[in-house]
């Protein structure tokens, strides 16, 4: 069993000053997923691009744990390999590089140089990912992500993910300009994926996905930092109540952004 | 009584030695004497005039010896160390349809009809520039290559030139490639360096493609680290005549690299592609050009380039449309990425238009690497050095894709690989 652990952390983007993470506190062990929802502008997507280490954000202070060793140092390929994954809202696109040769080249990252993955092992496993996922061939020999749609790009990111079997996948609003059936495919894959070894983080505006993927427990995040953590009905008293009703009940001083 | 300067004697014992026909002594002396009225060839934003670029020494016959195996490879046909023929092994095919292949003092005692009528009196001149007229006084090596009309080649053929850098000595190397009327070749060049010393290397290469003929001319160029090059290939077409341009420009030195197209005749075409990596501290200056003459000619030019280091890269890509070529066409892109800041770069199109009724444009640009697509290739586990390959492959994937042979594209591909990683351990 692996663990995540964020303490107390505060971030600010490089460009600006005002600090976007006030305090986040979470623990996470591999076997456990976990969603986090909260209003928009509240720092979600900046604390999974924290976790990962996107140089545009600065730590300001508190720590970053992976089996108790600190991450806030290592550059991002590192904690990739340390076990992190993120999949990305926004993925770049790589002319140049197919999909297969990009997924395989990050998995023998991990892997040492006298055990790479070999070339029919990967085939095998990726035709199976490609059908669990119902992609086609033809989108692996693409260069990556390169003119694929919204929703191909969120089904490449789980393509991804299922292929490199990381310890702990973030998955930032994987759900956002998808349809429901792309969300079911979607949602198929990261449940494939469950298990002791594997804990994912699951970041959302909208409980909906919840409906796909059952998370263990559900935090809410205003203001920079997580202000409830609960069972997976927090999700749905927030779906009724909206965070309006949880910021008022919690007294919270939290301007929301589409509050007029 | 007339004066011989040194040079001239030395020209003449060379040509003793050698047996040279006499009218060949006689056009080196003329390039001899014209020499010193000669200016240095002015290539926009290339500053090379300080460089030990000239070649000036005592041609001579090298006969050092060298081990076969050394140089010889399985895929090529020709390979010349110096002036010495190492291999010559033509596919039967040239054989059959009188394909003519061989080396520069065989074509000018065996061929001297076809030397006297290209050689430098068409693509370019003896006196054009100072290089040129070097050139012809010291030339010592080179490959004449023929093919008759109608002549069809299926079978691509494939060089070797090494410059012989065991002993300093300048390298002064021609190639003569005639396409005659209605004829097509596929042609592969590799050229390198043997040794280590500092040398000037001085290679003109003239690729004549008559009416009607087709010639896939691909390079991958790597002189080495301690070899200051003027490298000069020029296309001449003749109507409707084509020749796609695939190269490669991985030398380890500082070069100029002269890539010419004269669209002479109605129709012609030329396309030009061009991938440049610079590295450690070298400079590349790249003058690549387009002149449309003939009516509804076309050139297209595309240049990717990638920087590492302190190194420089410069592509100037100039259309020049001369007046009178109705219809004719001429576009260029020319593209730099940076992945240093010591790095320096340039793109400099340059139009010259003196026709109304014609088509032209260009697209330049000098960037970084974009950090997001880092970001995101280094998020999965890949390292630095790895992502920045990527995405210059990615970079280079344009001009790649636009090769019309695979077999040229996965050579060029393996070279670019090779040559970054070289080229990172310098970062």
């Amino acid at each position: 069993m692996a663990t995540l652990e964020v303490k107390d952390l505060h971030v600010k983007a490089k460009e600006e000053q005002r600090e976007i993470l006030t305090g986040v506190n979470l623990t996470m062990s591999t076997g456990e997923i976990h969603a986090i929802m909260g209003p928009n502008g509240t720092g979600k997507s900046t604390l999974s691009e924290s976790i990962m280490g996107n140089p545009d954000y600065e730590i300001l202070s508190g720590d970053i744990l992976i089996d108790g060793q600190s991450i806030v140092g290592l550059p991002v390929d590192q904690r990739a390999r340390a076990g992190l994954f993120l999949a990305m809202q926004y993925p770049a696109e790589i002319p140049g590089i197919t999909n297969a040769e990009f997924i395989r080249a990050a998995i023998n990252s991990r892997r040492p140089e006298d055990d790479q993955m070999s070339i029919p092992a990967f085939l095998q496993k990726l035709d199976q990912t490609l059908t669990t996922l119902d992609m086609t061939q033809e989108m692996s020999e693409r260069y990556l992500n390169e003119g694929f749609s919204g929703g191909e790009k969120k089904r490449n990111e789980i393509l991804q993910l299922m292929m490199i079997e990381p310890k702990f996948a973030i998955l930032d609003e994987i759900d956002s300009g998808l349809d429901i059936d792309a969300l079911k495919v979607v949602s198929r894959g990261v449940n494939a994926m469950r298990g002791p070894e594997f804990g994912s983080l699951i970041i959302t505006h909208y409980q909906r996905l919840l409906n796909y993927i059952k998370p263990d427990v559900v935090h809410v995040m205003m203001g920079g930092k997580i202000v409830k953590s609960g069972s997976a009905d927090l999700a749905v008293k927030l779906e009724d109540e909206g965070y309006a009703g949880l910021r008022d009940e919690l007294g919270l001083d939290v301007k929301l952004v589409d509050e007029e | 009584m007339t004066v011989v300067t040194q040079t001239a004697q030395e020209i003449i014992e060379y040509a003793k030695q050698t047996n040279e026909p006499d009218w060949f002594t006689t056009l080196r002396l003329q390039a001899d004497q014209a020499v010193a009225e000669l200016a240095l060839p002015n290539f926009q934003k290339i500053n090379y005039r300080s460089w030990p670029i000239n070649v000036t020494q005592r041609p001579e016959v090298n006969e050092e010896p060298i081990e076969l195996t050394e140089l010889a490879t399985q895929q090529a046909n020709i390979v010349q160390l110096g002036s010495q023929l190492l291999q010559a092994d033509l596919p039967a095919e040239f054989k059959e349809k009188g394909v003519i292949v061989c080396d520069w003092l065989t074509a000018l005692k065996e061929h001297a009809d076809l030397v006297q009528k290209y050689f430098m009196t068409k693509a370019t001149k003896p006196t054009e520039n100072r290089l040129n007229a070097e050139h012809v006084a010291h030339l010592t090596s080179g490959l004449l290559i023929y093919v008759p009309k109608n002549v069809v080649l299926k079978q691509p053929l494939t060089s070797y030139f090494f410059q012989d850098a065991r002993q300093s000595r300048d390298y002064v190397h021609h190639l003569l490639l005639i396409a005659d009327r209605g004829s097509e070749l596929s042609y592969l060049e590799n050229t390198g360096t043997y040794g280590q010393q500092e040398c000037p290397a001085n290679i003109i290469e003239e690729v004549i493609a008559e009416p009607g003929s087709h010639i896939k001319f691909a390079s991958v160029d790597r002189l080495g680290e301690h070899t200051t090059a003027y490298l000069n290939r020029r296309g001449y077409l003749e109507q409707d005549a084509r020749i796609d341009w695939s190269m490669g420009m991985m030398n380890d030195g500082n070069i100029v690299g002269d890539f010419d197209s004269e669209l002479v005749g109605a129709g012609s075409h030329a396309e030009v592609k061009v991938v440049a990596i610079s590295t450690g501290q070298q400079v590349q200056g790249i003058d690549t050009r387009v002149t449309n003459y003939g009516q509804h000619s076309l050139g297209n030019i595309l240049q990717h380039g990638v920087i590492l280091a302190e190194s420089s890269l410069i592509f100037n890509g100039i259309g020049h449309i001369v007046h009178g070529a109705k219809g004719a066409e001429a576009q260029q892109e020319s593209r730099v990425l940076m992945l240093s800041t010591k790095a320096r770069g340039d793109a400099n199109p340059i139009l010259l238009i003196d026709d109304n009724d014609v088509v032209a444009g260009h697209a330049a640009s000098v960037g970084r690497v974009d950090e997001q697509k880092m970001y995101y290739l280094m998020s999965r586990g890949i390292d630095q050095a790895t992502a920045e390959r990527l995405v210059i492959r990615g970079f280079l994937g344009p001009v790649l894709s636009a090769l019309p042979s695979k077999e040229v594209r996965d050579i060029l591909a393996e070279m670019i690989e090779r040559k970054l990683i070289n080229g990172q351990k310098d970062e």
